[in-house]
């Protein structure tokens, strides 16, 4: 176990960038790159395929962040963030990541996080790193613009808008989009403060899109439903009334 | 402050100077037609006509010292009544009395024409009163004025470096990224890199929001921001450029069009993997240069937020400059997103 080689994959989406860290590399023996990947995308697949001890990941990626990306991964691997967004670094740490290098960054710098990794090889770490890895980790003040869904191993990035409703089933949230809806596991409160302000929790089990609601119906007294423009009824709450109304007007 | 008493003086003086040639009309009648001596009827005019211009000089400071838009409309009449005939009584006594006991038989002739001394006197010193007033009235007008439209400007100029373009910091530490990591791959392109760097970075920190450069000047800009960028991207970004020749020249705001590549950047290569072509081409449309914006996106990832917020800048920025809204359009079509600008030409009413 003591000897054996750790492998790595280093995903981002510039060239430069990850030549880098494959040179800085170099000097460890005991590390061995075994995949270089442009994109989230592209970091999943290779994740799930190599099952490596050790990532180099970029946040700013074309179409999955590296944030997203780590959402959709079942086991999560030690991760060394590799970023110039420095605002990033609070949520890093949210997500623990082992280490969070700011572009550019010294080779010291870098061997420092790589000797982290090696000090613990015992790896017991990453069980809890799991753990906390759940979804409720993005904490930024940031709201969402996409939503990204894995559905039959395959991944689904929604863009907001497109997102009607969302409805509470225990553990999980159900995105219901025009082309589907999406299981997710997280909470509604976390869609409910995350989500952009035409987003209205109308209701326990509900987040209405404001763009998608045709009418609201009395359906007797002070009880009343929404109904969207594709024929769905929702339940509204008194408060989650309120709220409408205030939006509305 | 200066400015304003030369003014004065040279007012003045000029009135002095009107006031001697009533003098000397004095002088004439007194000699040709009331057959004065002429030492007498020289001495009388020189020494009417002196006190008179004194009282004149004195006038102004009255007149000054009292702000007119603090006092009522009555309140004034009352003192322009209560300063002219006090100054006219001064005025007509002292001349009398220097002149008759200069010459002590003249009196009988010149008690006879006091009263029509009296007449003109007032009246000329009315008139002083009253262009003394219009001076000052026009005076304070012209500071309002002008503290007023000093005021619009420092605004305006707020407004517009608030709104100035601010380099983005992903950009810079990315770059030196690259750079670091082109040190040990390519040592030149690293020096080659680093160079533009501090070039563009030079031109950012000397830029002024409120100048304006020549479009060949802002495209140089541009190309200098693609040829980092490049390093960076590699083929995933292409750049074309279509300007035509007339348009060179043509004036626009300084860095008005490098927020618009960057955010082609931002939506287009940050966004997919596929290459992105950014096309750029100028013309001249009647009294503005015209100028295109475009690059292909991924359509199935959704924009980053706050789109709008870089283009209403530009926006606000033209309407500032400019005094017109709606020089900034866009338009989707497929998969190619496009912004058009129209900067009026300004040769014509080429002012200052």
């Amino acid at each position: 176990m003591k000897n054996k080689k750790k492998t790595a994959i280093i995903i981002d989406d510039e060239k430069l960038a990850r030549d880098l860290i494959k040179n800085f590399l170099q000097v460890f023996e005991n590390i061995e790159v075994v995949d270089e990947c442009k994109n989230g995308f592209e970091g999943i697949k290779s994740i799930n395929k190599n099952n490596p001890d050790l990532v180099f990941l970029d946040i700013q990626m074309p179409k999955l962040s590296g944030f997203e990306m780590l959402e959709l991964l079942e086991t999560k691997p030690n991760v060394i963030f590799t970023t110039a967004y420095d605002q990033y670094a609070l949520k890093a740490f949210e997500v623990n990541a082992t280490d969070y290098l700011l572009k550019p960054f010294s080779k010291e710098r870098f061997t420092d996080a790589i000797n982290k990794i090696l000090d613990k090889d015992n790896g017991s770490n990453s069980d809890t790193n799991a753990n906390k890895l759940n979804s409720d980790f993005l904490q930024s003040e940031e709201k969402l613009n996409r939503v990204v869904v894995k559905k039959n191993s395959k991944i689904i990035v929604i863009p907001v808008r497109n997102i009607k409703y969302l409805e509470a089933q225990d553990d999980y949230v159900n995105i219901i989009t025009s082309e589907g809806s999406f299981l997710k596991q997280n909470r509604m409160k976390y869609y409910e403060e995350h989500l952009p302000n035409s987003f209205i929790r109308i209701h326990r089990s509900y987040i209405a899109n404001l763009n998608e609601i045709k009418e609201i119906a009395l359906l007797e007294k002070e009880n009343h439903i929404v109904v969207l423009k594709s024929g769905e009824k929702l339940s509204v709450s008194k408060t989650g009334y309120k709220k409408l109304k205030e939006m509305i007007r | 402050m200066q400015k304003k008493a030369s003014e004065n003086i040279t007012n003045r003086i000029i009135l002095s100077a009107a006031l001697g040639i009533i003098g000397f009309i004095l002088f004439l009648i007194l000699y040709y037609l009331e057959n004065i001596q002429i030492d007498i009827a020289l001495a009388d005019s020189i020494t009417t006509t002196l006190i008179f211009i004194l009282i004149a000089f004195s006038l102004w400071y009255p007149i000054n010292y009292m702000k007119i838009e603090n006092y009522s409309i009555l309140n004034i009449l009352l003192n322009v009544f209560i300063i002219t005939i006090t100054t006219s009584l001064l005025w007509l006594f002292a001349s009398y009395f220097i002149i008759t006991s200069l010459f002590t038989d003249y009196e009988l002739f010149y008690s006879s024409t006091l009263l029509w001394r009296f007449t003109v006197g007032t009246l000329l010193i009315v008139i002083i009163i009253i262009l003394d007033y219009a001076f000052v009235f026009y005076n304070n007008l012209t500071k309002k004025v002008i503290s007023e439209s000093k005021f619009d400007l420092l605004i305006a100029e707020a407004e517009l470096k608030s709104l100035k373009y601010q380099i983005n910091p992903h950009f810079i530490f990315n770059s030196l990224n690259s750079i670091s990591s082109l040190t040990i791959s390519n040592p030149e392109k690293a020096q080659e890199m680093a160079i533009n760097l501090s070039e563009f970075l030079r031109k950012i920190l000397a830029g002024n929001d409120v100048k304006k450069i020549s479009l060949e000047e802002e495209l140089k800009n541009i190309e200098l921001y693609l040829k980092i960028e490049k390093v960076r991207f590699e083929e995933r970004l292409e750049f074309s450029l279509n300007i035509s020749e007339e348009c060179n020249s043509l004036q626009l705001p300084n860095m008005i069009l490098q927020p618009l590549i960057e955010n082609c950047i931002k939506h287009g290569v940050y966004e997919s993997s596929e290459t992105i072509n950014i096309n750029l081409s100028c013309k001249r449309n009647n009294n503005y240069l015209e100028i295109n914006i475009s690059n292909n996106y991924d359509f199935n990832f959704a924009n980053k937020n706050g789109e709008g917020i870089g283009l209403q800048n530009i926006n606000s920025r033209l309407k500032l400059i400019y005094n017109k809204s709606n020089l900034i359009s866009i338009k989707k079509r497929d998969n190619v997103f496009t912004v058009i600008l129209l900067i009026p030409i300004e040769e014509i009413l080429n002012e200052k």
